[in-house]
């Protein structure tokens, strides 16, 4: 590697999720850039580049980690903010797990599209290319003027199924309408069955009725979903499919944020499984909860960053899972 | 009753909210601002604000369990909530503008991070230039002296002394770490001067960009930011405020000594003891010992004699308290009898509260642009409040009505 050549990678590790930097960078075969991003004792976030980026080609890996969302956020626009005035040639936000993704719209009154705000706050502070995966919504990219990338958990997970279970013995099963195009995905991709969960939302983080579509009896229902916050949507449907004669009942999600009373909730419902990548840290949640599986996202993430890099086509990878 | 506005309170300061809008005899607006689970801000604006000139109350200070960045991005959904709800105007009023002092890079007591060129090795340790001295440009044939500086050597050098400086001295920096242990251990690459993110200037992009029209603030750090906006900002002072305080509650005022404690702040010192006819000394933060055996004081010094005078000491912020104490214990040894400290913002983070107790300051005299109350608690009878209330309702009454504030820069 020539590394006093400009234009290298610059592989800039927030304090979100550092497990998942380092994973990328060891794929890469590169090292984390020497950065560090503290707060001081009057709170504000500083952020420190221990080297040079000047004409690099820098990408800042910054998830969210429960809780600390707006801490995340700042650090991160500050990061790019400093990038940009170090003057790097290029800078790439890779946000596994979109921040207020699900804030994306105006439904209510004075409502504020929070989603929106985060993609104008990142382009003002200086990214010009945004890499996600699996948006709450792909609108969510036309906030964006800058070029967004976002990258699929499916051909992950479409490999998990096939090499652990039997496709013909599963139903994808979609928690609510707005996930039927997802999971239809990927029961076309295994060719099997299909149903649905209707819901009812009275208000946010509080589930209503359910009612099922479709039949999953003596079937391995899998249920299919972007994210896993609280888990009540995912327990009561596990629940509903239970009494409508499912053999099991597995839950595959792409981001397992997994806060409030998640794990208690997953601990006593009638889920075999909960399988999530790791898109979000899962800290200590694996151990405290022992149905919690993760799949590595980081290949994606590490392929997706090489081929940017190099200017080549990264839509291989919504069809392809790097081994 | 002020007509068709619309004051929304932000988590940071609620009895600051609660204050400005009893002044102006109208309800604040009902809104829900909480977290969900995952983390995220919630906010849910109650009240109609189409049409509505709508000012945002939130000051930049966390403490008290609240997180700073949590209350600055409330204040962007909040702006941007009122945008897409059809507001007429937006207005972020900022007692204390977040992100307003740019960080120093860390430096040594003995000075600032300057890289010091080898010594040169003649007689005595002196370089003794004479009429044969190569000239000190690296060029084919030239012999290399050791007494010569090319670019090897002092990048070699700056290597040295960055892994010598870098962790093994004491270091002094405006701000304070929460986790110090981690920054010494931080090295940045050899030969690189690392580089510290100056958020100033985003955060004024961060609002702009989230719809806020205008700006009200505080005795701003830096004017300069001022320039970082493209919207207008309106930077009231506390200084009439600390005037009154001086001419009221401090005995035989005029034969106090008002004093800067640095070089940054001596013009809005100069300011006040102008105005009000009193002397003026400075505090000059000097980098080099002048005495060695003076080890203590090394780094301040004293323009101007205080010796058995009261002095008040004028600075816009205390964050940490390093200034100021430092300040009133180099004040304290020259004789001066008793220490008032007046500040506009008194934030004391980390270990401030402590250092202020422990120190020669007799009283304490600080606005309530940041909340108090527990600092008030901790230091009781040493602290004193004065309202800023009056002067930001004053404010949004006038930009609401198009009147000129300018009368609230200068009054008496």
């Amino acid at each position: 590697m020539s590394g006093e050549m400009a234009n290298e990678i610059k592989l800039i590790s927030g304090r979100s999720h550092p497990e998942l930097s380092e994973k990328v960078a060891k794929r890469l075969g590169i090292e984390v850039a020497r950065t560090i991003s503290l707060n001081y004792s009057n709170q504000e976030t500083s952020f420190t580049v221990g080297e040079s980026v000047r004409d690099e080609d820098v990408f800042i890996i910054q998830s969210t980690a429960t809780g600390d969302v707006n801490e995340g956020l700042m650090e991160l626009l500050i990061a790019i903010s400093a990038c940009r005035t170090a003057s790097a040639r290029r800078i790439t936000a890779v946000i596994p797990n979109f921040p207020y993704a699900r804030q994306d719209k105006k439904d209510k009154s004075r409502a504020p599209i929070s989603a929106r705000l985060v993609a104008n706050m990142l382009q003002t502070a200086g990214a010009n290319h945004i890499v996600t995966v699996d948006l709450h919504a792909s609108q969510i990219q036309g906030f964006f003027s800058v070029p967004v990338d976002n990258l699929y958990a499916e051909p992950s997970f479409l490999r998990y199924i096939r090499e652990n279970y039997k496709a013909e013995d599963c139903v994808i099963v979609s928690p609510d309408a707005g996930g039927a195009k997802r999971a239809t995905s990927i029961a076309d991709h295994l060719n099997t069955g299909f149903a649905l969960i209707h819901k009812e939302r009275p208000r946010p983080n509080v589930v209503g009725r359910m009612v099922l579509v479709g039949n999953v009896e003596d079937k391995i229902a899998i249920l299919v979903d972007d994210m896993a916050d609280t888990c009540g949507t995912l327990c009561k449907a596990a629940s509903v499919l239970k009494e409508n004669g499912a053999k099991a009942v597995l839950a595959l999600v792409t981001h397992g944020i997994l806060s409030g009373n998640a794990i208690e909730n997953l601990n006593g419902s009638v889920l075999e499984a909960l399988i999530c990548t790791n898109t979000v840290p899962l800290g200590d949640k694996i151990e405290r909860c022992p149905k919690i599986r993760a799949i590595d996202i980081s290949p994606t993430i590490a392929e997706a960053i090489r081929r940017t890099h190099n200017g080549e086509s990264v839509s291989y990878l919504f069809n392809h899972a790097p081994v | 009753m002020v007509r068709n506005i619309v004051v929304l309170g932000g988590n940071s300061h609620p009895e600051l909210v609660e204050s400005v809008c009893g002044i102006l005899g109208l309800p604040a607006c009902s809104r829900i601002l909480t977290k969900f689970s995952s983390g995220e801000s919630r906010c849910e604006i109650q009240d109609s604000v189409r049409g509505k000139d709508v000012y945002i109350i939130q000051t930049g200070f966390g403490g008290n369990g609240s997180r700073l960045n949590d209350h600055f991005m409330d204040l962007c959904i909040m702006i941007s909530a009122c945008k897409t709800g059809s507001a007429r105007r937006v207005t972020a009023v900022l007692p204390l503008f977040p992100y307003s002092r740019q960080p120093d890079l860390p430096y040594n007591k003995a000075g600032a991070p300057l890289y010091k060129a080898p010594t040169p090795n003649g007689e005595n340790g002196k370089k003794e230039y004479t009429f044969d001295s190569v000239p000190p440009t690296p060029g084919p044939g030239v012999p290399k002296t050791s007494g010569l500086i090319n670019g090897s050597d002092i990048a070699n050098q700056m290597i040295k002394n960055a892994l010598t400086n870098g962790s093994s001295k004491e270091q002094y920096t405006t701000h304070d770490y929460e986790n110090l242990s981690i920054v010494n251990g931080f090295q940045a690459k050899p030969g690189y001067k690392q580089w510290v993110a100056q958020a100033g200037t985003l955060v004024a992009n961060l609002l702009t960009c989230a719809g806020c029209d205008h700006v009200i603030t505080m005795d701003l750090h830096d004017p300069q930011v001022q320039g970082f906006f493209d919207v207008p900002v309106d930077n009231l002072y506390g200084q009439p405020l600390l005037k009154r305080y001086i001419q009221q509650h401090i005995p035989n005022w005029k034969d106090a000594v008002i004093i800067s404690p640095d070089a940054g702040g001596a013009k809005r010192a100069t300011a006040i003891a102008d105005s009000l006819g009193m002397e003026f000394a400075l505090i000059h933060k000097e980098r080099r010992p002048t005495k060695i055996t003076d080890r203590q004081n090394a780094s301040m010094m004293l323009v101007g004699n205080v010796t058995d005078r009261v002095c008040i000491l004028l600075d816009d912020i205390a964050d940490t308290g390093n200034t100021i104490t430092r300040a009133a214990k180099l004040l304290k040894k020259e004789g001066a009898t008793t220490i008032y400290s007046l500040l506009t913002h008194g934030v004391f983070s980390g270990d401030a509260i402590n250092r202020v107790k422990a120190s020669a300051i007799d009283k304490l005299v600080v606005t309530n642009s940041v909340p108090q109350d527990e600092h008030k608690k901790q230091l009781g009878s040493k602290l004193d409040v004065l309202d800023i209330s009056p002067i930001f309702a004053e404010a949004i009454r006038r930009v609401h009505h198009g009147e000129s504030i300018s009368v609230l820069f200068n009054y008496e």
